[in-house]
């Protein structure tokens, strides 16, 4: 019986030195609060989107880190121009953390175009616009922010995060929080969004964001 | 284990070196599993257990709020000098809470251990070393780096990246370099009957005519650098008196072909083999990759002019992190040392139970590096931009 306990407890610890291993991501170093705009032509196709992220003060500082500027602590556009275009560069290794689908099938973006850097108080801004490859028209879309690996954090904007911008009076659209607990369980459960399972721990924090046009 | 029949001992060895081979084989699959969906159009995966998910939902949500606290609380150490201690509670608590996810060198640390034999007590010391080497290294980044030669992120980035692919490559030769040393003693203990060699096995070999000890003397005393055999030749050449008492306590045993005693040190005695260079090696390939956050701690207290209490901050972090690393291995060489009683000692089915973990162990070193390489296993990776 001892023996037994003692051969239980061995694999218990085990199996817990195989869960520390395995499990998760680790925490997220980069924080993002997003706001972001699906634009429209006016024959009602979708032609892109524009994003403004802003980065958390610690990243910020760190990504100024060596960029000269004639006024300490005040950057101008032109200025960190050589650092938009290294964030533009390094981010489309990952897709620019924007995922698009029409009933499934990916949408696939063309490089960023417009795109600059601003300081807003301790914050760098990202501003850049993510032009669909092809303008589709669609019934249903399924757009998500989000680092799979968990690096970056992103979240809305508390306030009116997405806008339709040009888009038909009738189209209706829909946010779903990571924060949002109801959101994280059906993730959990179902996962329709990517190929039909969940397939990264970052998934389980990505800003979905639903449009119906009908 | 005395009054414990040999059949019942090799019962349980066997189905502990099955359950043992399951465990690795299950860690490996789960981390090629886990691994594999970092990407987002990668292979499906398994939905994390909600339990699971919880626990570890909790510990990221634990390490972010420490973590994003650092940065106010060093724009608060300005003004305030009493903000500098809040600051390195955070970081000690980050520096805890933070080891648990991937990376620091955990896994690599607790698996030398247990597949080099090493004591809790030198586990310890080199979870300590590797933690505040990592610190140290965090520092020099960002001191030369930033502070010296004022270079950009991406230059601090790209030099994270590449003592990144330096560490898991040096992880992985520590690998297979311990997988060649453990995997031929494993295979001896498979073959006991192999045929002797050197002048230590001939004092033993004349000793062991007498009680009929041969097999068990082979395997221990053949010279790879393993701990019964130093300690086997430290005893052949000690007090006799030594010796006939070994051989006194186990006259009442059965002698089947591998003979149920134990010659070798018990394990608190000596360290394991390789001393402290390999232990010391083992450390070195974890130890060089700084943690990223520090880092990002470290230029953030810089650029805010509050440098020396990011310095601090991030030793503070280590000792959190070195006492977390530090936990898990000695967890790891108690259940080493569990499996050992349970398998009835270190000789005969025991000592094949016990080559056979710690061959399992270097693989476990050797598949860590060769998956971080390959970046199968997750990693606490910089993503540059």
């Amino acid at each position: 019986m001892l023996l037994m306990n003692r051969f239980l407890g061995l694999i218990a610890i085990m199996t817990a030195l195989a869960g520390s291993i395995t499990v998760a991501s680790a925490h997220p170093h980069v924080f993002v609060t997003a706001s972001s705009e699906l634009i429209y032509a006016p024959d009602g196709t979708i032609t892109g989107v524009r994003h403004a992220w802003v980065f958390d003060d610690m990243f910020s500082t760190y990504a100024l880190q060596g960029i000269e500027s004639k006024t300490k602590g005040v950057y101008t556009r032109e200025e960190l121009a050589p650092l938009a275009q290294t964030n533009v560069e390094s981010l489309k290794e990952f897709a620019f953390f924007t995922f698009a689908k029409v009933e499934g099938k990916k949408q696939r973006f063309n490089d960023p175009v417009d795109y600059y850097l601003e300081k807003r108080d301790a914050a760098l801004v990202l501003h850049f616009t993510l032009p669909f490859k092809t303008p589709f028209r669609a019934k249903k879309m399924e757009l998500e922010i989000f680092d799979p690996s968990f690096f970056v954090d992103f979240g809305l904007e508390k306030k009116d995060p997405i806008k339709l911008a040009g888009a038909p009076a009738s189209c209706t659209m829909a946010i779903q929080r990571p924060s949002d607990g109801a959101a994280k369980a059906q993730t959990m459960n179902e996962d329709t969004f990517m190929n039909g399972e969940n397939s990264n721990y970052g998934a389980m924090f990505a800003n979905k964001i639903t449009v119906d046009c009908p | 284990m005395a009054g414990t029949s040999p059949a019942m001992t090799s019962g349980w060895s066997v189905v502990l070196v099955c359950a043992v081979v399951l465990v690795v084989a299950a860690m490996t699959d789960a981390s090629l599993h886990h691994a594999l969906a970092q990407n987002p159009f990668g292979a499906p995966k398994g939905v994390p257990d909600s339990q699971v998910g919880g626990i570890i939902g909790w510990l990221l949500t634990k390490q972010s709020e420490f973590y994003r606290a650092m940065s106010s609380t060093i724009r608060a150490a300005k003004s305030d000098g009493s903000a500098v201690w809040t600051l390195l509670a955070i970081s000690f608590a980050y520096g805890i809470f933070h080891a648990a996810g991937p990376g620091h060198g955990k896994a690599v640390i607790s698996s030398y251990l247990v597949a080099n034999e090493e004591t809790a007590k030198r586990g310890i010391i080199l979870s300590f070393v590797s933690a505040l080497m990592q610190a140290l290294v965090a520092v020099l980044i960002v001191g030369i780096g930033a502070w010296l030669l004022n270079v950009t992120a991406k230059t601090m980035c790209s030099t994270e990246r590449w003592v990144e692919i330096a560490s898991y490559g040096l992880i992985a030769a520590f690998g297979a370099r311990l997988v060649w040393t453990k995997g031929r003693g494993f295979v001896r203990a498979l073959r006991p009957s192999l045929p002797a060699a050197g002048p230590q096995l001939a004092m033993a070999h004349a000793r062991a005519s007498v009680h009929g000890h041969d097999h068990h003397h082979h395997e221990h005393a053949h010279g790879h650098a393993h701990a019964h055999a130093h300690a086997h030749t430290a005893h052949a050449e000690a007090t006799a008196s030594a010796h006939v008492h070994h051989d006194d306590s186990h006259h009442d045993h059965v002698h089947d072909e591998h003979c149920g005693h134990s010659h070798g040190p018990t394990p608190d005695q000596l360290a394991g083999p390789g001393g402290w260079a390999r232990g010391l090696s083992a450390v070195f390939t974890v130890g060089i990759r700084p943690c990223s956050g520090a880092i990002l701690v470290l230029v953030f207290a810089l650029a805010q002019g509050m440098f020396w209490a990011g310095i601090a901050a991030t030793f503070v972090m280590g000792l959190g992190t070195a006492i977390t690393v530090a936990t898990i291995a000695v967890i790891a060489v108690s259940a080493k040392g569990l499996a050992g009683r349970l398998a009835g000692g270190r000789d005969g089915s025991g000592a094949l139970v016990m080559r056979g973990i710690e061959f399992g162990a270097a693989a476990l070193v050797m598949l860590f590096g060769v998956g971080l390489l390959l970046g199968y296993v997750a990693a606490e990776r910089v993503t540059c931009f």
